[in-house]
């Protein structure tokens, strides 16, 4: 096969989940602060309707980004190797520990990729809460729509920052 | 303001569980062998985050609340939380 089953989930996660999430958090952002340059109220039912459709695809797709990443990824990557081995290819924890000029990338990205990313899923699904719950609201209040933009905010920034740190840890050290 | 206060609070869960388990103070138990300590340690800080939503929802539904102050608590939690989910902070412990 061209692709393992392990690449394949790597990609799934990363580029599929983790770019749509990225993707639906710009659109949602986008959303909101085009919502803050007009004047009058921009709460129609269609707007909302939108809005609360891709902030809860977004927050769909980060849960199911960390719940693959957690469950299905993470449990490959860190592997120990059994006594004995000397090929670390099949040991992606180990073989960036096993050289002092990688072993960054999982003392300090991948330990960052493990719990950061449930924040985000946190907060996206906050934002998404009161979209589908408040409609029209989110886009009129400013105060409601300033905290939305906040939290979609510092979820892109910890979803971008996650991914990049993703892709340090698999250009060096792959699931294969 | 419920989900809003709810997701600073569950962001805080994950920073604390984290700062716990890296001073050897608190080690939450493994939910699933294989992914090792981190599925306790999120396990725990997403249920602590759903049981906060859920009591400050049933607590707040009738009620009007002031959100300054919400958010001000809120963005205050989600900043700690993410320090301390940051690997450098570990090493001052």
């Amino acid at each position: 096969m061209l692709f393992s089953d392990r690449s394949i989930w790597t990609m799934v996660h990363g580029i599929g989940l983790g770019g749509a999430a990225l993707m639906g958090l710009a659109a949602a952002l986008f959303y909101l602060y085009a919502g803050r340059m007009s004047d009058g109220p921009g709460g129609s039912p269609t707007a909302s309707r939108a809005l609360a459709g891709v902030t809860v695809f977004t927050a769909a797709m980060l849960w199911l980004a960390v719940l693959v990443g957690t469950y299905i990824i993470f449990p490959p990557y860190r592997a120990t190797p059994p006594p004995g081995v000397t090929d670390l290819s099949q040991f992606p924890r180990s073989l960036v520990l096993a050289n002092p000029n990688t072993a960054w990338l999982h003392a300090f990205a991948m330990e960052s990729k493990e719990h950061m990313p449930w924040i985000a899923s946190m907060l996206a699904t906050a934002v998404a809460f009161i979209s589908v719950r408040y409609r029209s609201r989110v886009l009129d209040d400013a105060s409601l729509r300033n905290m939305a933009i906040i939290l979609l905010a510092i979820s892109f920034t910890l979803v971008a920052f996650v991914s990049l740190m993703g892709v340090f840890v698999n250009k060096v050290a792959p699931l294969q | 303001m419920a989900s809003i206060l709810g997701a600073g609070i569950g962001a805080f869960a994950m920073g604390v569980t984290v700062l716990l388990n890296e001073a050897g103070i608190f080690v939450a138990p493994t939910v699933y062998a294989p992914a090792g300590g981190v599925s306790g340690r999120t396990t725990l800080a997403t249920i602590v985050w759903l049981i906060a939503w859920g009591l400050m929802h049933n607590r707040w539904k009738a009620r009007e609340i002031a959100p300054r102050r919400i958010y001000l608590a809120t963005v205050t939690l989600i900043a700690l939380g993410i320090l301390a989910t940051f690997p450098p902070l570990w090493g001052l412990l």
